[in-house]
């Protein structure tokens, strides 16, 4: 993150970026290191605006805006996780920093079990007893819909690429949440736009004026998902203001012939060769210096 | 640094070997008390130097007490060690928390004073060493042990690895005459210590942390009024998971000491399957609990004072009990409401001993009264209607409430769960998980049966009643489950005491 921004980009935002971006593309292409922040089902506000208030921070970054978590607001649990990891991050001990370089060079050499599909409770969670009503039960996703590489980046499993069926299961759960998100955000007292707007404004001034630089991306969707974003977030609503307060360039897969037409698997996630084709043209829109 | 990480394996390994090197004694000993420091620098390195102010003086101080024959110098001695060693521990611990309750009160009387809160660190275990150091300086100016002979030795005994940041808190004749002769675990006292150590990480990581954390958290965490039989799950999964936590960790320390040879006093006996809650509080936590019995409560009068005062002395020893766990009224409710059941529990026993031909099962289980006059013995001991389980369940019951003050922050938070256990509230809601249900479920009922059936065995004489098939197979279960587990290197919740 602190390394040259000669050398590095940082992305940060939410899953979108951790399927989409293809990083031994983008490495061989433009020389230069992805340093991947992106974190599934979060919005990346929390971690831009710690990037904003860390001194150190003046380099390059790209910014993946899903709207429907972008623009959640401060309390949703959309927001929790980002916050909890900056909290560790900033309050590791000396142990926990020596575990972390121990664990890195384990995790590098050694098979362990992905916590979220193969531990016990996972296993647990398979058994999908019925729940009282008015439960919530986190959905489950298919183990092979996210194979996490050693540098952060989430690819497909040749199996979910070819079993509808699991493609299915995805798509049903993204109709889940997007249901179960319009709810929570009906029941919020505010909108929370106008603000959430202000704080990324602030925060991209602050790393700005350092020398910072910030571009924000709209990463492709298709079928329903998409025709469901459009309506909840129009462009003309979020998009086009958030380019506006933050006087930033923005890359919007639409505008781009080359990346308007992809077709997602499962609606919301580009498969692993089609992460190569929008790398390349991602490259492409960036400005120079984010890619030499 | 904490038992459950890749860390401390790699440290624990570096230590074992270096222990079981032909290196003189001295040498050994400098080994483990260096290896000290580092696992305790591992969490805050400036907070090593509170641990040396606090080991050096308490070191001189103890040696003049000892030593100190002028009565009024003797007293003069030992007030300088209590205010060093509480004066840190409530500058640390109390500081932000006496500074709350000031200001409050003289807001209360209208007096306009906001001064900036403090930004003050807790040091990990302070509560834990302040008292072994602080019992070793009171033993000294009661000539109840003799001075420790070297500062090395005296070091080790503060630091020692084990039991340094959650106990069990050690007495120096627990200790230290270990560290006087060369010590190195027999084959024996190796696998038992690597039993414990598996067994207590098993019960940290996999049924505390992964089976029961969760539905405790949600559960304390929603703000909402909960049905009554979400907010009973997760007070039992709170009940579940800081026994399974911090008997685990006392079982690694135990296990990791007994590893290099050490034996450290036992901290839990098989606490749910007390039958009152005199019997509770010598099976929960018990370096503590003999601690404020041998430090506060027995100074303060104990029961040598008539019934008042020693009704008295219990709740004032419950209450700085309770507040030592937090600086939070919420511990000191904790503290009160135990406070209670003793006097309750007090109440009738001592009415009972007064009844000729009436003996109720005590603490120990035996049926015969603790102290006071025996009015008549009976020609044969009485078994427990049902092997006390009754009181079990009921003591066991009791304490769960008392744990909804110990797991809220608020006073408010605890009233709203209290209130949806109780059925006071009006459209509950319903929170946790079938799955999560049936977990908390038969983990607690395991427990209790478990403690109740083995209250009076202890666990290594369990172990080797067992054929080898049957304990390797346990053991294996459980390293099987805990790399299952896959939880992240969470730290144990009494480290925040």
């Amino acid at each position: 993150m602190y390394k040259s921004p000669a050398t590095a980009t940082v992305f940060i935002g939410s899953s979108r970026i951790k399927y989409d971006l293809d990083i031994d593309t983008w490495q061989k292409l433009t020389g230069r290191e992805a340093i991947q922040l992106a974190m599934e089902g979060n919005s990346p506000v929390a971690i831009l605006e710690d990037l904003a208030a860390d001194q150190r921070f003046a380099g390059k970054l790209v910014i993946d805006v899903t709207e429907l978590v972008f623009f959640s607001a401060d309390d949703a649990p959309v927001r929790h996780e980002q916050k909890e990891y900056l909290d560790y991050y900033w309050r590791r001990t000396p142990a926990q920093r020596a575990s972390f370089i121990l664990d890195h060079a384990l995790e590098s050499q050694l098979v362990f079990l992905d916590k979220e599909g193969l531990s016990l409770n996972a296993e647990l969670d398979k058994l999908t007893i019925p729940n009282r009503p008015n439960v919530f039960a986190p959905p489950i996703f298919p183990l092979d819909f996210s194979r996490v590489t050693f540098d952060r980046q989430d690819k497909m499993s040749p199996r979910f690429l070819a079993d509808t069926n699991l493609q299915h299961q995805v798509q049903n759960i993204w109709v889940f949440l997007q249901t179960a998100g319009a709810a929570i955000a009906s029941q919020h007292p505010s909108n929370p736009t106008p603000a959430i707007m202000q704080q990324v404004a602030v925060a991209v001034a602050k790393i700005k004026s350092r020398g910072g630089e910030i571009v924000f991306v709209r990463t492709p969707g298709s079928g329903p998902m998409a025709a469901g974003e459009d309506k909840g977030f129009p462009r003309a609503k979020f998009w086009e203001p958030l380019l506006a307060i933050t006087q930033c360039k923005g890359i919007h897969f639409a505008d781009d012939p080359a990346t308007a037409h992809f077709v997602c698997p499962e609606w919301s996630h580009l498969s692993p060769s089609d992460a190569v084709l929008y790398t390349r043209a991602l490259i492409g829109h960036l400005p120079e210096s984010f890619v030499h | 640094m904490v038992f459950n990480s890749y860390i401390f394996i790699l440290f624990f390994g570096v230590v074992l070997l270096l222990h079981n090197l032909p290196f003189p004694w001295k040498v050994k000993k400098i080994n483990l008390l260096l290896a000290s420091y580092l696992f305790y620098a591992a969490w805050n390195p400036p907070f090593i130097l509170l641990l040396w102010l606090s080991t050096v003086v308490d070191y001189f101080v103890g040696k003049a007490l000892y030593n100190q024959s002028n009565i009024h110098k003797k007293r003069l001695l030992l007030v300088i060690s209590l205010c060093g060693n509480l004066g840190m521990l409530c500058f640390f611990k109390y500081g932000a928390f006496l500074q709350d309750n000031f200001v409050q009160l003289v807001n209360t009387l209208g007096i306009n004073f906001h001064p900036a809160k403090p930004n003050i660190i807790l040091p990990a275990g302070i509560s834990f060493y302040t008292f072994t150091t602080l019992c070793y300086t009171i033993d000294m100016y009661r000539k109840e042990s003799k001075p420790v002979g070297s500062l090395l030795d005296f070091s080790l005994f503060v630091t020692f690895f084990p039991h340094l940041v959650a106990g069990p808190i050690v007495r120096p004749p627990q200790l230290v005459p270990q560290f006087e002769s060369p010590h190195r675990a027999t084959k024996q006292q190796l696998l038992e210590g690597l039993f414990l150590l598996s067994l207590g990480l098993f019960m940290k990581v996999t049924l505390a942390d992964s089976m029961l954390a969760a539905s405790a958290n949600t559960v304390y965490g929603t703000p909402t009024p909960l049905t009554a039989l979400d907010a009973w799950m997760g007070t039992l999964a709170f009940a579940g998971q800081i026994f399974l936590d911090f008997a685990g960790y006392s079982t690694c320390a135990i296990g990791a000491a007994l590893c290099l040879g050490f034996v450290l006093p036992l901290n839990f006996r098989w606490p749910y399957g007390a039958i009152s809650f005199s019997d509770f509080w010598r099976r929960w936590h018990i370096t503590l609990s003999a601690w404020l019995r041998d430090y506060l409560y027995i100074p303060l009068g104990g029961n040598r004072k008539g019934r008042p005062r020693t009704y008295m002395n219990l709740m004032v020893t419950m209450l700085l009990g309770g507040l030592w766990h937090g600086a939070n009224w919420t511990f000191v409710a904790w503290g009160a409401l135990h406070g209670l059941y003793l006097w309750v529990e007090k109440f009738f026993t001592d009415k009972k001993k007064t009844t000729p031909t009436l003996v109720i099962p005590t603490a120990a289980g035996d049926g015969i009264p603790e102290s006071g006059p025996v009015m008549a013995k009976p020609a044969t001991r009485p078994k427990p209607f049902m092997g006390g389980l009754p009181y079990v369940l009921l003591t066991f019951l009791l304490v769960n409430i008392t744990w909804v003050f110990f797991r809220a922050s608020t006073f408010s938070g605890a009233g709203h769960l209290l209130s949806s256990m109780f059925g006071f509230v009006q459209n509950g809601r319903p929170l946790l998980s079938t799955l999560a249900m049936i977990k908390i479920s038969v983990i607690i009922l395991a427990l209790i049966i478990l403690h109740w059936r083995l209250r009076d065995m202890r666990l290594v004489d369990i172990i080797y009643r067992l054929p080898w098939w049957a304990l390797g197979s346990l053991w294996a279960c459980m390293l099987i489950l805990l790399i299952l587990s896959q939880e992240s290197t969470s730290t144990f919740i009494y480290f925040q005491f």
